[in-house]
């Protein structure tokens, strides 16, 4: 095991060098400049063998990875806000065609006004692009999730988008254990390829596709993007029996197992919010956490597993859900909680938006004050 | 957990500061966070960064609010430094020629004379974080082993020589005035 002390960026450079991804095409910009800026240093000194592809915008650094996953190479991308937007059109190219790319999100709220700071609101406008969405909440996770994240992909033929807090995690340093590469090269075997494009052998791929055979292929993603969550569970396990690391897998809680009040929360927050559950301990409310790690597939069935009947529940959102009547992470627990029989109380906070500085005290006030709770 | 903020004005090097004491620490098995200001870096403007060292794991993602040291590199940003939030309880390094009045215990130590002398200075520019690097690591119970350590692993050869030297003289120093 190595340790690594360096930035957020420079975890996601070494990360993808430890995924022995064989094709790199990004367009820098902040937070995520120095992903690229490092992982063109690594190819460009040969410690990392892989072909690094500078290209003239994120459009085309999605169609470049498009392209090399068509050919059956494992190939990377990162971006950030206004660049993820840029890629959209092709995002769904992706995740249609069925390539198993992974990228990294760093997280950044989107113009307009212009800001360089983080939320959620670039990659969860992403949402329905087919793309299955992970969140993390450390360096550490930040590390052991692009490993899964190519577990997953492959098996699934999903492409996943890492998602990290831009500066809060991005150009933060902390301690990242690094496993041993011969357990990262076990753990992360190729796959098979399904189709792949061989020039010695043409053929046509995604042509045209009438509504005789179009819905079968969406009803498909749809379904195994579903039915993901069962691989994003078995990658989690896996990948704690060979290193030890567990940072949850569609989810993970904290202190749950008596709670009555719940936070639930992604991204960064999910951090610093087990301070607030153990200061709203200490004032005797028995609270618990729920850090939401998998967005996409939304994990409907554990987040209803671990509430109670008569749960209140806080949803921490970093992002607006514009025409909605709260934040987008507390629509989507709303509309997947309906069903249940017994009341469940979600109320909901908006923080953090375009960076603003969340700590652990303002996340226990909106627990006490939704609920009128005297501290 | 001990926080640390520092302020400075671009260039001047607090992250790189923040970073070796971030790196010095962990060599006596604590747990850190370092973190810059967040911002548009620029040369000339006000920055701020800062570290978290704890024995246990770090959790706290927020902006430090109430460190117990604050260590600033210029006196013009002292009130400002200040005004953005401090301990109760806690303590000031400040890179001055000579002693102040403060409402906090402050120690000032010239970083800026120590890099001059010794001829620590590229351009017009002295580097004052060195010294400084020494000062802190003291203030903060950090053995100088472990920051010579720290400073010749990211600086090889002479230069990590060179500003290890530099460094111990911040460290003894503040361990005069201690006395």
């Amino acid at each position: 095991m190595k340790k690594l002390f360096d930035t957020g960026c420079h975890v996601v450079a070494q990360a993808v060098k430890c995924a022995d991804v064989d094709m790199v095409a990004a367009y820098p910009i902040t937070p995520q400049t120095s992903v690229v800026e490092e992982i063109a240093a690594l190819t460009e000194s040969g410690e990392m063998n892989c072909r690094f592809l500078p290209v003239e915008g994120e459009h085309s650094a999605m169609a470049a990875c498009v392209a090399a996953a068509a050919v059956g190479a494992r190939a990377f991308t990162a971006t950030s806000s206004q660049g993820l937007l840029y890629m959209h059109e092709v995002l769904h190219m992706a995740s249609g065609c069925r390539f198993p790319l992974v990228m990294v999100n760093v997280n950044r709220a989107v113009f307009a006004p212009w800001t360089l700071w983080a939320d959620h609101s670039d990659s969860l406008s992403q949402r329905d692009t087919g793309w299955l969405q992970l969140y993390c909440c450390s360096l550490q996770e930040v590390f052991n999730t692009i490993l899964q994240a190519y577990y997953i992909a492959e098996r699934v033929r999903i492409p996943v988008m890492v998602n990290m807090d831009g500066f809060i995690l991005s150009h933060c340093r902390m301690i990242v254990n690094m496993p041993d590469q011969e357990i990262i090269d076990k753990f992360l075997q190729r796959q098979p390829n399904g189709w792949i494009a061989n020039p010695a052998n043409p053929s046509a791929y995604a042509c045209v596709t009438g509504a005789d055979l179009y819905p079968g292929f969406r009803e498909e993603l749809f379904n195994d993007t579903k039915n993901a969550d069962k691989i994003i569970v078995e990658a989690a396990s896996v990948y704690r029996d060979l290193t030890g690391f567990w940072d949850g897998d569609l989810i993970d809680t904290y202190r749950c197992d008596d709670a009555d009040t719940f936070i639930v929360t992604i991204g960064s927050m999910a951090a610093e919010a087990r301070l607030s559950i153990d200061l709203l301990r200490e004032q005797g409310v028995k609270t618990g956490l729920i850090k939401i790690r998998s967005f996409r597939p939304f994990p409907a069935a554990a987040l209803s597993a671990v509430l109670p009947d008569g749960a209140r529940v806080m949803v921490l959102d970093r992002n607006y859900g514009l025409g909605t009547e709260g934040g987008i992470v507390f629509s989507e627990l709303k509309a997947s909680l309906f069903n249940r029989a017994a009341k469940i109380e979600i109320a909901n906070q908006i923080m953090g938006i375009g960076g603003s500085d969340v700590n652990y005290q303002m996340m226990a006030d909106a627990v006490t004050s939704a609920w009128d709770i005297r501290r | 957990m001990l926080e640390i903020r520092f302020h400075g004005y671009g260039g001047e090097g607090i992250v790189t500061l923040a970073e070796m004491l971030a790196s010095a620490a962990i060599k006596t098995g604590s747990q850190v966070q370092s973190l810059p200001s967040f911002g548009v870096e620029r040369r000339g403007a006000p920055v701020k960064a800062l570290l978290r060292i704890s024995d246990q794991e770090i959790y706290i993602r927020s902006e430090c609010r109430q460190p117990d040291i604050l260590v600033v590199l210029n006196q013009k940003l002292l009130a400002s430094a200040i005004e953005q939030g401090i301990k109760e309880n806690g303590r000031i390094i400040l890179n001055h020629h000579q002693p102040l009045d403060c409402s906090y215990p402050l120690t000032c130590i010239d970083a800026t004379k120590i890099a001059i002398d010794e001829n620590l200075v590229i351009g017009r520019v002295p580097f004052i974080n060195i010294p400084l690097m020494g000062a802190v690591a003291f203030e903060i119970d950090v053995p100088f082993e472990k920051l010579e350590q720290a400073i010749c692993e990211k600086w090889t050869g002479n230069t990590g020589m060179r500003n290890a030297e530099v460094a111990n003289i911040g460290y003894k120093t503040m361990q005069e005035r201690r006395k």
